[in-house]
């Protein structure tokens, strides 16, 4: 006798649990911000901008496996072209966020180019120093950027004159980037073009042995990592109203790190779990006042212990959790 | 049961009615301070003058029969986090105005979102540039024009030294001092012949002082805070430049000392009456800063009381306001501070007006010097 369960073409929802679960808790996160105060609307904010930043850098060091320590340097473009577009020059937003994304895309191709023929510590130092370049460039350029006293009145995203007047409505506007961010790094995880990264992360002389140009896609990987580190750089501008040199310092580079590592490298979803769980965990503690950098870096240690690879890590034990419901409904 | 259900409702509705008659009686002051980070030393200082603040005047009865909370939450000095900080006060918290510390990124970030709450701000900073954000700021700095006027006169004054060099950090207030030190050189009779910027934590500015050495620069004008102000001294001492006299900028006494330690007589300083209290004459200022002082030394003892009576000042400004408004209103507490009157306080003088949001417009800066471990008036 044979298990229907097993033979089956049709695919049960359970088959698909697993997929959807964090689209689900995604949208469940965006209904208990929508029904919350303006503080953990800016916390969601927040954490769907880093998510999309962190699925970019992910494509870069989780699916390529290569270091870069200057995706700020991205994000800082993104930040001023859409400040300077909009606030300066009266720009669309969302034009201003697709020229700078441009702009961002061109200039990591140059810099890319020449800088990802380096490997290992080299890559990693360049990459810093690109990131410090642009940090100094946005501090000491005033007349463009106006250093540290930043750049205010940035107007809220939107198009054709209709502006996301409240932050309810730019966090769904976020949540959207941040989902779509996502999906695309999934079809393209998944894609010849998403093997062939994963075969470079593997060992770069073995891929390029089966014909894959490591050159080529890894600057490629850069260049779409630098797109999204672009787009999130705009979005918090548009959604604080303000940017300054701090915001896309060295502090960004490590939070996203942080991001990355906790929420799982190298998984399509484990970047966006990070930027939520790093976004809400200070918030969560921060009743505790003075002790809340530490239990902040305990409760860090401690996931990092429990789950080296990652919260999603866990993600083949909740679909064996599911696919096994699905085993002892057919049986 | 049913009487137990009902008792249980009851027993609810009386909390409720007493959590709700307790917010009304209590005036909630938020502030944005940097407890960590570039801003620590200033923005510590500022917290716990509040909380000073608000344990003295709640022992003699609160502001309008209630009593006054500080609700302080850390930025780290990063305007990300202030702008979370800001938005979990009003919204969670609820509170009714702010008087924030000295990170100024962090208070323009938030500005936007608290101006459209029709919640005033009292800033250690410099305002927002945003006309719009300026018509709810109020700042109790000192204008960057003082601390340059008070060490230009003295050189012209006391000294032959007619040639200055500026070094400056790139924080938004040493930026708007190193363009006024530039502009108003000429008419204080000095000449600018060199500006140099390092950043707060270069370890080494001799390159700097070795350029303006060349240039002929007499005296370091320098415009910045902190451990740099050490550095400099040191650098100055370590290259020989033993005629050079260093001029800093207001800061904290502990960083005084340390550089005063090493230039001596050499190094010299920008201070409120507060910072050496000896100076001020008998009158409303010597009793305004002994006012605060009494109190902040019998807490904190020898501890630096400069940001301190700021942040003092600006809390009796905030209830000088409330009082005169008779409410606790943003908008009416708002506009009670625009039209108060002259206030004496412990570290100046405060005229704030419908145009005149910057609440010091006497110069209230003495030029200081370390002698003995301890920061003297010059005369």
């Amino acid at each position: 006798m044979t298990s229907p369960a097993i033979t089956s073409t049709r695919a049960s929802w359970r088959d698909h649990a697993g997929s959807w679960l964090p689209v689900l808790a995604t949208l469940a996160l965006l209904g208990v911000g929508l029904s919350s105060s303006g503080y953990i609307v800016t916390v969601l904010g927040f954490a769907a901008i880093y998510g999309v930043f962190s699925t970019g850098l992910n494509f870069f060091m989780g699916y390529t496996g290569q270091a870069s320590f200057g995706q700020n340097a991205f994000a800082a473009l993104g930040g001023y072209g859409s400040a300077i577009l909009t606030a300066g020059h009266g720009m669309e937003p969302v034009l201003a966020l697709l020229i700078a994304t441009t702009v961002s895309v061109a200039i990591a191709f140059a810099v890319g180019y020449p800088t990802l023929r380096l490997r290992g510590h080299y890559l990693a130092m360049a990459t810093f120093a690109l990131g410090l370049i642009t940090y100094e460039i946005t501090i000491e350029w005033t007349s463009l950027t106006q250093g540290y006293m930043g750049y205010s009145g940035i107007p809220p995203i939107g198009l054709f004159g209709y502006e996301l007047v409240t932050e309810k409505q730019m966090l769904v506007v976020l949540v959207a980037f941040a989902l779509l961010g996502v999906w695309i790094s999934n079809r393209l995880r998944r894609s010849r073009f998403g093997r062939a990264l994963a075969a470079i992360a593997g060992s770069e002389p073995a891929a390029a042995a089966l014909g894959v140009n490591v050159a080529g896609y890894k600057l490629v990987a850069f260049v779409i990592a630098a797109a999204y580190g672009s787009v999130a750089g705009s979005l918090f501008a548009h959604f604080v109203g303000f940017i300054s040199p701090e915001v896309f310092g060295t502090s960004m580079v490590v939070l996203s790190f942080t991001m990355l590592y906790l929420g799982g490298i190298g998984t399509t979803w484990g970047p966006l779990v990070g930027a939520v769980i790093v976004s809400l965990l200070p918030e969560a503690l921060r009743g505790l006042k003075e002790l809340q950098d530490v239990a902040y870096c305990v409760i860090l240690v401690a996931i990092l212990i429990f789950a080296p690879r990652g919260l999603a890590g866990f993600a083949p034990a909740i679909k064996q959790f599911f696919n096994r419901g699905a085993a002892a409904k057919a049986e | 049961m049913r009487h137990r259900s009902g008792l249980l409702a009851a027993a609810a509705i009386l909390a409720l009615s007493a959590t709700s008659a307790l917010a009304q009686q209590t005036y909630k002051i938020g502030s944005s301070v940097g407890l960590t980070g570039y801003a620590a030393v200033n923005d510590r200082a500022w917290r716990d003058s509040l909380l000073l603040a608000a344990e003295t005047l709640n022992a003699k009865g609160g502001v309008l029969g209630k009593k006054v909370e500080i609700v302080a939450e850390d930025n780290r000095s990063e305007p990300q986090e202030a702008v979370v900080g800001y938005r979990k006060m009003m919204s969670n918290d609820q509170v009714q105005i702010f008087d924030s510390g000295c990170v100024s990124a962090g208070n323009f970030a938030a500005a936007g979102s608290v101006v459209r709450a029709q919640i005033p701000m009292v800033l250690c900073s410099i305002l927002p540039q945003r006309p719009e954000e300026q018509k709810w700021a109020f700042s109790v700095l000192p204008p960057p024009r003082f601390e340059i006027e008070a060490r230009y006169q003295h050189l012209k004054d006391k000294t032959d030294i007619r040639k200055v060099g500026i070094l400056h950090d790139p924080t938004p207030y040493a930026m708007l001092m190193k363009d006024l030190g530039s502009k108003i050189a000429k008419d204080m009779g000095m000449e600018v012949v060199a500006v140099e910027s390092y950043k707060q934590d270069d370890a080494d500015v001799s390159v700097q002082l070795g350029r303006m050495n060349a240039a002929g620069a007499g005296a370091v004008i320098k415009m910045g805070q902190g451990g740099s102000t050490v550095t400099t001294a040191k650098n100055i001492k370590a290259l020989g430049l033993d005629k050079m006299l260093l001029l800093a900028s207001l800061d904290d006494g502990a960083t005084f000392k340390q550089a005063g330690e090493v230039l001596g007589d050499r190094f010299l300083f920008v201070a409120p009456g507060v910072q050496i209290p000896e100076s001020i004459p008998a009158g409303p200022a010597k009793d305004a800063a002994d006012a605060f002082l009494k109190v902040w030394q019998a807490k904190y003892g020898d501890r630096d009381p400069n940001a301190g009576a700021r942040a003092w000042d600006s809390f009796m400004l905030i209830v000088a306001a409330v009082e005169k408004a008779k409410s606790t209103e943003g908008p009416a507490v708002r506009d009670a501070l625009e039209t108060l009157p002259s206030i004496q306080g412990s570290f100046a003088q405060f005229n704030f007006s419908p145009e005149q949001h910057v609440g010091i417009t006497k110069n209230p800066f003495e030029i200081g010097v370390v002698r003995g471990g301890k920061l003297v008036a010059l005369k």
